[in-house]
């Protein structure tokens, strides 16, 4: 598997609804097998003020989680989609009505912030056998032998799975998102060292990771960097994304 | 079942309660309950658990038979169990204190809380400078303007004050941003939640801090009146302080009843009233009754006491209700606000705001035949004496 350069963070809803379309084809366009979709949410505990602001600029404009995966349906020029999300919108939607909406879009896979594995069992397994696996997140506070268990538990469908469905989300500093200021590398890269001798899947790593030298830092290591929050502060600007993902790409 | 964990991280038939927190967080979390464990084992802990809440929180705090306001209400007997009087002004110190010690024994230097009506964040500012821990406590602006007096007690017990202004400003918000920080600073700080409320083990922790208060409370009361009382009623925010003095009274056959603020209304958004107006769901790490709307976005909530001025009831008190173990009611703002004045007037005593909403069910009780009543005066009422001002036109 050649190495995904980029794994973009787009809020949906922000700026709008209808702009996401055109925004995942500009992404698809420049060669990304998958972007990450946040669902805008009213108590976004693990993100900084950034996504926080995004997040309800989008519940003000109308971006329920049913519309957003309404908006998704059909799409046939878009990456491979990961739905980043809170576990209470989806429960509150409930397992067959989320179905009957994943299904028509390209979501793949599901990053649920606030869903330790094991909490809600019947429904990650259902969601699993219906083709919408958990990413495992990994945190700099993760164990080595916690992160051997989040592998396991939930595991790698295995290089025939497309990336959005086989990736390990390496968190790389405490906190919550949000671009760093000056986020020192060193930890994170021998953290992804040490993953990557218990794990052969594709690691992607995200938190505060925005100017292109880190980017590259996290590509010279062979994982894929996240790119969330200073993406989304720049497309506030009116700064067409392609630009934005390009000025990430070299 | 989260498999890691010791204790049971579920409450009740519908399993409310579990850890639906972040993997930041989860290795604390897992630390804590570990460092609980053994502090409960330990003789040590317990002996200096026991000796700072008798020498520094001045425990046992009195049951004071309130003979006056029985007659006015057609009771026969009501007994108020004066957490008002601990130091500190509330309940909240129970929990404040034991956790501070708790974070000192696994080698916490810094202390992160949230706080709603600032007693949580007054007792934890206590606390910490008592044991010389580093403070801060995350408020909402609009707490922070309601309850500006226990903004400088905080201040003065040298805590920092971190104002939070997302969203209504209140203690929702105060949570948010505390279990942000805390994400942030997990290696070195130990976050004092102040309610029976958040994911596991934090509502088993705060309950079993606080349940000194209804063990003591019963003793008390038998030993004043030589009986159980009929019913025994607490206000219920996340949940502490209902916990704290129901539980005891479990296998006692009496009703247990809380109160949740009713506001000024009935519709989502004018009140606090989980039980009414909540549907299951996960807020703050636990799954239990919550406000929301049907996207599960929170909904706003009002209340005049900034303490119960939240949208989720904590798992343990929820399960209790849900499994009809324990009755919820609701008191609106002014039923709350006639109760305290009534309370002042035939007993000399000022009463929290958010005590004030236990005391406006006695007359509904007193009319249902209740004749003795035991009650959990939660907090006293200083920290509320501008709304006092405005509201009562004093
Ligand atoms: C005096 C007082 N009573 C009650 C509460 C409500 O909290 P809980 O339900 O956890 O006891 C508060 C919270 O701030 C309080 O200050």
């Amino acid at each position: 598997m050649t190495l995904n350069p980029l794994l973009p963070f787009l809020m949906a809803g922000d700026p709008s609804l209808e702009a996401l379309p055109g925004l995942l084809a500009e992404a698809r366009a420049l060669g990304l097998d998958a972007v990450e979709v946040g669902l805008p949410h009213s108590d976004p505990i693990a993100d900084g003020p950034v996504l926080q602001a995004a997040a309800h600029r989008a519940i003000g404009r109308g971006a329920t989680p049913r519309r957003v995966l309404e908006s998704l349906a059909g799409l046939t020029d878009s990456p491979d989609l990961i739905l980043f999300t809170y576990v209470n919108p989806l429960l509150q939607l409930g397992l067959d009505p989320l179905l009957r909406l994943l299904e028509p879009t390209p979501v793949r896979s599901l990053l649920v912030v606030d869903l330790p594995f094991g909490e809600e069992p019947g429904f990650e397994a259902e969601l699993r056998a219906a083709g919408y696996p958990m990413v495992p997140l990994l945190a700099p506070t993760t164990t080595s032998d916690r992160a051997k268990a989040l592998l396991g538990q939930r595991p790698d469908p295995g290089p025939g799975a497309p990336f959005a469905q086989r990736f390990a989300y390496v968190v790389a500093r405490l906190g919550v998102t949000g671009a760093g200021q000056g986020t020192d590398l060193d930890p994170v890269v021998a953290r992804v060292r040490d993953l990557q001798g218990i794990t052969a899947r594709p690691l992607a790593v995200g938190f505060g990771l925005s100017d292109p030298a880190s980017l590259r830092a996290v590509r010279a290591l062979g994982a894929t960097p996240v790119i969330g929050s200073a993406l989304v502060a720049d497309l506030t600007t009116g700064r067409p994304i392609k630009a934005c993902l390009e000025a990430r790409l070299v | 079942m989260n498999d890691a964990f010791v204790l049971p991280t579920r409450f009740g038939a519908q399993g409310l309660g579990g850890c639906y927190a972040p993997e930041t967080l989860m290795q604390p979390l897992l630390d804590l309950e570990a460092a609980f464990r053994a502090a409960l084992d330990d003789p040590g802990f317990q002996a200096e658990l026991k000796a700072e809440l008798r020498h520094f929180v001045g425990r046992p705090t009195p049951l004071t038979p309130a003979p006056r306001l029985a007659a006015k209400l057609g009771l026969k007997a009501l007994y108020l169990k004066r957490e008002d009087l601990a130091h500190t002004g509330a309940h909240k110190i129970n929990n404040a204190l034991a956790q501070a010690l708790l974070a000192r024994r696994m080698g916490r230097t810094e202390i992160i809380a949230e706080t709603g009506a600032g007693q949580h964040g007054v007792a934890t500012a206590a606390a910490c400078a008592r044991l010389g821990l580093r403070c801060t406590v995350y408020m909402g602006v609009t707490d922070m303007a309601r309850q500006a007096p226990n903004v400088a007690r905080m201040r003065l017990f040298g805590a920092t004050v971190r104002p939070v202004e997302a969203g209504q400003g209140t203690l929702k918000e105060a949570v948010n941003e505390a279990l942000r920080a805390w994400a942030g600073h997990c290696t070195e700080a130990h976050y004092i939640l102040g309610s029976a409320l958040g994911p596991h083990p934090f509502p088993t922790l705060v309950r079993s801090f606080q349940t000194v208060i209804g063990e003591e409370a019963r003793a008390q009361v038998f030993e004043q009146a030589g009986a159980l009382p009929e019913a025994v009623v607490a206000c219920a925010g996340g949940g502490s302080n209902g916990l704290g003095l129901l539980i005891p009274f479990a296998g006692d056959g009496l009703r247990r009843m809380a109160v949740e603020a009713g506001g000024h209304g009935r519709a989502l958004g004018e009140h606090a009233a989980r039980l009414d107006g909540g549907r299951m769901g996960v807020l703050h790490g636990c799954r239990t009754l919550l406000l929301q709307d049907e996207h599960g976005h929170t909904a706003e909530t009002a209340s005049v006491s900034a303490g119960l001025d939240y949208p989720a009831l904590g798992p343990e008190l929820a399960a209790l209700v849900l499994d009809g173990k324990v009755e919820v009611r609701r008191a609106s703002d002014d039923e709350a606000l006639a109760a305290a004045r009534l309370l002042c007037e035939t007993e000399g005593i000022l009463p929290a705001l958010e005590s004030s909403h236990a005391l406006a069910l006695l007359p509904a009780l007193a009319a249902e035949g209740a004749a003795t009543v035991l009650l959990g005066l939660s907090g006293r009422g200083d920290k509320d004496l501008s709304t006092y001002q405005s509201r009562l036109e004093l």
